[in-house]
C-alpha cells in the first residue's frame, strides 16, 4: 500500500507540503535541507501507490549534548492514511539508523500534552518514557512532554567496542551547524 | 590590512574587523570613526565602515562608503574583498565574483578570498572556474582534507567523475592505515560511499564493488552499503547474488517498493509500462507467491500483483486484498486502488466484487462464501469505498446515495464528510463542498489536515476571506510570526491566487503567483551556505544531489503552475489596457463588493503610507541596540496594485516564459502560453516554434489545433512583406509550411474539417472546430453553434469505450457560446441542457445545486437544523467586513468553475 524508504533531496518539497497540511509547527525549506545535508540517513518518507508523499519523519543528531543521541524533529502522516501503522514504521526506521550509524544512546522528542494519540503511539507502541515536562514549550503556551527512548544493548556496546571517547568527545554528533533561519525549534508532533 | 596606518590606528582597524566578525557593529563603527577623524580618506577603513553599516541595514551609506574606499585605495585587496562581500550580501553574485577577482589580482594567494570565490562559483555553476579555484586552494594548502574533497567535488560537478576518483585516491594515499579516528567514522563512511558512487557513475562497476567490499569494515552506514552493493550486482549481471541481497533488504524493510522493482529486474520481469506477456505474468505471480510466504507482514506483496494479474485471477486476488482492509476500516483503501481505474476492464470487476460484498454483508452479515460475522463497521467502509468508486466513474448520484447511507450509519466518522465534500466538488457544487468540509473541520478543531482541506474547498468556492480566517486558526500562535507565507505554503498561494483570478482581481492574483516564484528563488538561495558546510560534513552524495535538485528546481509542479498562471494574468492585463481594467472590474461587481473594494483601497493607501513612514524612520533614527532591526519590513504593495500597473505586461510574462521553456519543455501549456505571448508581441517566428512544439507533444489536442489555425490565419492574412525582416520571416514560414503534416496543400478551412472528421465524438474537439469555423468565416456562426449543440452527452465508441461529457468542458463550451460566439440564446439553451445533465452544478444552476431551494445541500442543512448533526457553526457565509450574505446569492454573483482536482 505504502512504500517506506529513505528520503532523497527530491522528496523535500513534498515533505514540506505534507508538514504544512498536517502540523502547526512548520519549517522553511532550508531547515529540511539542513537535515538531509547533515544526517541523510535519518529522513524517511511514506509514499503511497500513486507516488504521493503521505508521511515523513525528519530527525537529527543532537550536536551539543555530551551523550550522543538522536532527536525527532518532526513526524507526520496524512489523516487520510491512518490505520496503516505508517508512523510506527517511519519512527522505527529512523531510530534504527540513529542506533546503527551514529551509535546513539537514546532518542528524544517533544509532544504536546494534549496530543493523546501521539502520546499513546510513543509510550505504548514505541516504548518512549516521559523524561521531563517543558512548560509552555509551544508557541500557543501548551506544555510539552520531553520523551526519551533508550536503545537496548547500549551498555554492552560501550564496553565491547570501547567507544567511550566517541560518546563523550562529541564524535559524529559534533559538527558545525549551518546557521539556519530557524533556531532550535524542533517539535515533534503527530497527526492523530 | 590597515598597514599604512600608525600603530594606534592599526590596532583600531583590527578592532573593526574583530567587531564585524563578532557582530558588535556599534563598537566597530566607533573604532572606524576614530580612525577616520585622523585619516578621513583611508580606503580600507571606509570600506570596513561601509560593510559594518551594511549589517545595520543602512544600505545606501554602505555602498557609498565601500565605493569610496575602493576609489581611495584601488590597490588594496581588502577594499575589493569588502566590495565583493557587500555584493554577495545582496545576492549580486556576478558583481561579487568580479570584485574577488580584482582582489586576487593584487593578492593571488589569499586563501580567504579564494575560498569565498569558490563558493560563489559553485553557486553560479561557473564550474570550470570552480575547478580552477579549488585546484589553487589545494596547491596552496594540501594538508587540509577539505581542499582535497573540494577539488574532487569540483571535478565531479564539471563532468569529470574519473578525475574526481583519482583525486580521492591521492587523498587516501596520504592517510594512515588506522584512519579514521573514532569521531570521524561517519564522515569517512560518506567519503567512501561517495567514491563508490562515482565509480558507479563512470560505469566501473567491478572496481566499485571491489572498493565497497574492501572498505566494508570502515562503513558504518550498513543500509547504504547494501543498497549500493545490490545496485552494483544487478548492473554487473549477477542476478543470483542480487536476488539474495534483495531478500536480505526486504527482511529489514518489506515495505520498500524499490526492492521489489529491483528484484523483478533481476529476473528480467520488469517493464516500465506495466505491460507483460501471459508467460511473464505467470512467472511474476509465482515470484510474488513465494515472496508472500517469506514476508507475511508485507502488504506490498499482495498489492503489486493486482497491477499485472488479469480478469479471473485479478478478481480473486483483489477480493482477497480488499476484505481484511474493509474489516479493519482502512480509509485510504480506495486511493490505494485508484490507479487500477486506468485499466479498461478492472473498474468493472472492482465494482462487481465490492457490490457483491455489500449485498452479502447486508443480507448475511458476512463476506460472500464466508460464515464469519463481520463487525457493523465493515458495511460502513464498504459504502465508503463504493461512494468513492462511483465518484471516480462520474456517477455522482449513486456516490451521494452511498455516502449518505454511510453517514446515516455512523454520523461521527469525519472521513465520510470529507469524501462527500469531494463528491460535491466533482458534481459541481463548490459551495456545498466547502460547507461540508467545514462541517468535517468542526468535528475536530485540533486537526490541521481537515482544516487545510476545508480552506482549500473554501478557496475553490471563492470564499477567500473566510478561507483566510479559517487558515490562520493554525498559523497565528502567540506572538510567533509563523504565517503561511513565511512558511512557504505554496498550495495556499496558488489556490487563493486562482480564486482572485476567477474573481477578476488580477493584482491580488499576481501577488500570490509571484509569491510562489519568490519561494523558489529563496530555496535556490538556500543552497549558498551548504557549499562549505557539506565539504566539512562530508555529506557529498547528498550535496551533489542537492545541487542537481536545485538545477531543476523550477521544473517542480508548484513553480510550473504559478508561472503559467502569472503569465495568464499578464495576458489579461495586456488585453485590457490599464485605464479601463479597473473600471471593468468594478462595473462587473455587485454593489456590496464594490464597497468592499473601496474599503480595501483605503486600507492599501494607509498601509503604503505606513510603510513609507517606517522606512523613513529606519534611515533617520538608525537602528535598535542589537544593531539589527527585528521589525519585518511592511509590504508596500499588499494587494498587488503596483503589479498590475506594469508598463509592459508581455515583457514581464517573457521572464517566466523563459523559465518554463527551460524547465518544463514537455508541458503543452508551456508552449500554449508561449504562443499567446509571442503572438501579442508580434514575434511570429517564436509563436511558430510554439505551435510546432504543441503539435509535436500532442497534435490532436484542441489547443494545438486552435493555435495552428490562428497562427496561419494571422500570418497569411497580413499583407505582402515589405521590410527585410518581414521578408525573411515570410521565407522561413514558406520553407517550414510543408513540414506541418496537418497542412500539406490544404486550406485552413479544410484543415479544420479534417480535424472534426477525426474527433466527431468529442465535445472539446467539436467546440474547437466550431470556434475556428467562426474565426475563419464569421458568417458560419449558425453552423458553428449547430455543431456544438449536436453533441451528445454520452458516446459509446466502436471499441466499447465510453466518452462522456465532463463538467469542466461543458462550462468552457458555455463560455465559448456566450463570449466568443456571442449568442446568448444558444448559451442559455446550453445552460439548461447542462443543468439537466449536471443537476448539482451551481454554475448551470442545476436543480439539486445549492443555488436552488431544494438542493442536496439545502435539504441536508434542513436536517441539521432538526438536530441530526451537531457542530455546524457556519450556517452562513460571512464576508470580510462582517456583512452576511445569503449563500445562493453569493454563488450566483460569482459562478465558480471547477478546476483539476488536487485531492
Amino acid at each position: 500500500m505504502v512504500c517506506i524508504r529513505r528520503a532523497t533531496v527530491d522528496d523535500l518539497l513534498a515533505m514540506q507540503a505534507c508538514n504544512l497540511m498536517c502540523l502547526p509547527e512548520n519549517y522553511q525549506m532550508k531547515y529540511y535541507l539542513y537535515h538531509i545535508l547533515s544526517w541523510p540517513q535519518l529522513l524517511y518518507v511514506a509514499e503511497d501507490y500513486n507516488g504521493r508523499i503521505v508521511g515523513y519523519v525528519l530527525a537529527k543528531m543532537d550536536e551539543e549534548s555530551n551523550e550522543c543521541h538522536g532527536h525527532i524533529t518532526s513526524l507526520a502522516v496524512l489523516r487520510t492514511h491512518r490505520k496503516l501503522g505508517l508512523a510506527t514504521k517511519l519512527m522505527t526506521a529512523a531510530q534504527a539508523a540513529m542506533e546503527q550509524v551514529y551509535e546513539a544512546e537514546y532518542v528524544s522528542l517533544h509532544v504536546r500534552r494534549s496530543n493523546r494519540a501521539a502520546f499513546h503511539l510513543y509510550t505504548e507502541t514505541l516504548g518512549y518514557k516521559i523524561h521531563d515536562v517543558e512548560a509552555k514549550y509551544y508557541a500557543d503556551g501548551e506544555d510539552a512532554y520531553d520523551m526519551r527512548k533508550y536503545f537496548k544493548g547500549k551498555q554492552n556496546h560501550q564496553h565491547s567496542h570501547g567507544h567511550h571517547y566517541h560518546h563523550h568527545g562529541g564524535g559524529c554528533c559534533s559538527g558545525d551547524a549551518v546557521e539556519t533561519t530557524q533556531a532550535e525549534d524542533a517539535k515533534a508532533t503527530t497527526s492523530k | 590590512m590597515g598597514a599604512s596606518l600608525p600603530p594606534k590606528e592599526a590596532n583600531l582597524f583590527k578592532l573593526i574587523v574583530k567587531s564585524y566578525e563578532t557582530k558588535q557593529y556599534k563598537k566597530g563603527l566607533k573604532a572606524a570613526d576614530a580612525i577616520l577623524k585622523k585619516f578621513p580618506s583611508h580606503g580600507e577603513t571606509l570600506s570596513m565602515k561601509g560593510l559594518t553599516l551594511n549589517c545595520m541595514d543602512r544600505k545606501t551609506e554602505a555602498y557609498e562608503l565601500v565605493r569610496l574606499g575602493v576609489k581611495n585605495d584601488i590597490k588594496s585587496h581588502v577594499c575589493w574583498h569588502v566590495f565583493g562581500l557587500l555584493y554577495r550580501s545582496d545576492r549580486e553574485y556576478r558583481e561579487a565574483i568580479k570584485c574577488y577577482r580584482n582582489a586576487l589580482r593584487i593578492d593571488p594567494e589569499n586563501l580567504e578570498i579564494l575560498r569565498d570565490l569558490s563558493l560563489l562559483q559553485a553557486q553560479m555553476r561557473d564550474l570550470s572556474g570552480f575547478v580552477e579555484t579549488r585546484q589553487q586552494l589545494l596547491t596552496l594548502k594540501p594538508n587540509h582534507r577539505m581542499n582535497w574533497i573540494g577539488f574532487a567535488v569540483s571535478q565531479h560537478l564539471n563532468s569529470n567523475a574519473s578525475k574526481a576518483v583519482e583525486i580521492l585516491e591521492a587523498f587516501e594515499g596520504t592517510l594512515e592505515d588506522d584512519y579514521p579516528p573514532e569521531n570521524e567514522l561517519c564522515e569517512h563512511t560518506e567519503m567512501i560511499l561517495y567514491k563508490v558512487s562515482l565509480l558507479e557513475e563512470i560505469g566501473a562497476f567491478d572496481k566499485a564493488l571491489e572498493e565497497l567490499h574492501k572498505k566494508e569494515p570502515k562503513i558504518v552506514d550498513k543500509l547504504s552499503y547494501k543498497e549500493l552493493e545490490v545496485s552494483l550486482l544487478s548492473k554487473l549481471g549477477r542476478p543470483a547474488e542480487a536476488d539474495k541481497l534483495y531478500r536480505v533488504l526486504l527482511s529489514m524493510n518489506p515495505d520498500n517498493y524499490r526492492y521489489y522493482e529491483g528484484l523483478q529486474k533481476c529476473f528480467g520481469l520488469y517493464s516500465e509500462s506495466g505491460q507483460y506477456s501471459s508467460d511473464k505474468i505467470e512467472k511474476l505471480n509465482a515470484l510474488y507467491q513465494s515472496l508472500s510466504e517469506q514476508y507475511t507482514r508485507s502488504s506490498a506483496v499482495k498489492r503489486i500483483p493486482l497491477d499485472f494479474l488479469q480478469d479471473e485471477s485479478f478478481k480473486e486476488a483483489v477480493a482477497k486484498y480488499i476484505k481484511p482492509l474493509l474489516t479493519k476500516g482502512v480509509p485510504s483503501l480506495f486511493s490505494d486502488l485508484s490507479s487500477l481505474y486506468d485499466h479498461p476492464r478492472k473498474p468493472d470487476i472492482l465494482e462487481q466484487v465490492v457490490v457483491e460484498m455489500e449485498h452479502s454483508i447486508r443480507t448475511t452479515g458476512s463476506y460472500p462464501g464466508s460464515d464469519v460475522k463481520e463487525p457493523p463497521s465493515t458495511l460502513l467502509w464498504t459504502l465508503f469505498f463504493l461512494a468513492q468508486h462511483y465518484d471516480k466513474r462520474g456517477q455522482y448520484d449513486v456516490a451521494l446515495g452511498k455516502i449518505d447511507e454511510a453517514i446515516a450509519h455512523t454520523p461521527t466518522v469525519i472521513d465520510l464528510y470529507s469524501v462527500k465534500s469531494r463528491i460535491m466538488k466533482h458534481a459541481g457544487d463548490l459551495t456545498a463542498a466547502a460547507a461540508l468540509a467545514d462541517e468535517a473541520r468542526c468535528m475536530d478543531l485540533a486537526d490541521r489536515y481537515i482544516n487545510s482541506e476545508c480552506v482549500k474547498r473554501m478557496l475553490q468556492a471563492d470564499q477567500v476571506t473566510l478561507a483566510e480566517k479559517t487558515a490562520v486558526l493554525f498559523t497565528k500562535e502567540g506572538d510567533q510570526i509563523n504565517n503561511l507565507h513565511d512558511m512557504q505554503c505554496m498550495w495556499y498561494d496558488l489556490a487563493s491566487g486562482d480564486s482572485y483570478f476567477r474573481q477578476g482581481d488580477l493584482g491580488r492574483a499576481l501577488k500570490r503567483f509571484l509569491a510562489v516564484e519568490k519561494h523558489y528563488t529563496d530555496i535556490s538561495e538556500d543552497q549558498f551556505d551548504f557549499h562549505s558546510y557539506c565539504l566539512r560534513k562530508m555529506t557529498l552524495r547528498s550535496y551533489v544531489d542537492m545541487l542537481k535538485f536545485q538545477d531543476r528546481l523550477h521544473s517542480f509542479p508548484y513553480f510550473h503552475k504559478a508561472a503559467i498562471r502569472a503569465i495568464r494574468c499578464y495576458l489579461k492585463l495586456h488585453d485590457s489596457p490599464k485605464s479601463t481594467a479597473e473600471e471593468d472590474g468594478m462595473s462587473k461587481m455587485a454593489p456590496a463588493q464594490k464597497k468592499k473594494m473601496k474599503k480595501q483601497k483605503k486600507a492599501e493607501e494607509r498601509a503604503k503610507k505606513e510603510a513609507e513612514s517606517k522606512s523613513e524612520e529606519s534611515t533617520a533614527s538608525g537602528v535598535s541596540k542589537s544593531g539589527k532591526k527585528n521589525v519585518k519590513p511592511v509590504d508596500p504593495d499588499p494587494h498587488g496594485q503596483k503589479l498590475i500597473q506594469v508598463e509592459e505586461p508581455m515583457a514581464e510574462a517573457s521572464k517566466y516564459l523563459r523559465l518554463l521553456q527551460k524547465h518544463s519543455p514537455n508541458s503543452l501549456e508551456t508552449h500554449l502560453v508561449s504562443f499567446e505571448v509571442n503572438m501579442r508581441k508580434q514575434k511570429f517566428l517564436l509563436a511558430f516554434q510554439a505551435v510546432k512544439q504543441m503539435l509535436k507533444l500532442d497534435a490532436e489536442n484542441p489547443d494545438s489545433h486552435r493555435s495552428l489555425i490562428k497562427f496561419f490565419l494571422k500570418t497569411e492574412s497580413t499583407s505582402a512583406p515589405t521590410t527585410e525582416a518581414e521578408k525573411l520571416r515570410w521565407s522561413v514560414l514558406e520553407a517550414e509550411r510543408p513540414s506541418i503534416s496537418q497542412l500539406q496543400n490544404k486550406s485552413l478551412v479544410e484543415v479544420n474539417e479534417d480535424f472534426l472528421g477525426r474527433h466527431k465524438d468529442s465535445l472539446v474537439h467539436r467546440a474547437a472546430y466550431a470556434e475556428m469555423l467562426y474565426l475563419l468565416d464569421p458568417s458560419k456562426k449558425t453552423e458553428a453553434i449547430k455543431i456544438i449543440e449536436d453533441s451528445t452527452s454520452k458516446v459509446v465508441q466502436t471499441n466499447g469505450a465510453q466518452i462522456e461529457w465532463k463538467l469542466k468542458d461543458c462550462i468552457a463550451v458555455h463560455k465559448l457560446l456566450d463570449t466568443v460566439l456571442l449568442d446568448s440564446e444558444a448559451a442559455s439553451r446550453w445552460k439548461s441542457r447542462c443543468a439537466e445533465y449536471f443537476p448539482c452544478s451551481t454554475y448551470f444552476e442545476g436543480k439539486r445545486s445549492s443555488v436552488m431551494p431544494d438542493s442536496v445541500y439545502n435539504s441536508s442543512r434542513k436536517s441539521n437544523e432538526n438536530g441530526d448533526t451537531p457542530n455546524h457553526p457556519m450556517g452562513q457565509t460571512e464576508l470580510g467586513d462582517g456583512q452576511v450574505m445569503d449563500k445562493s446569492k453569493h454563488s450566483r454573483a460569482s459562478p465558480s468553475q471547477p478546476e483539476e482536482a488536487p485531492f
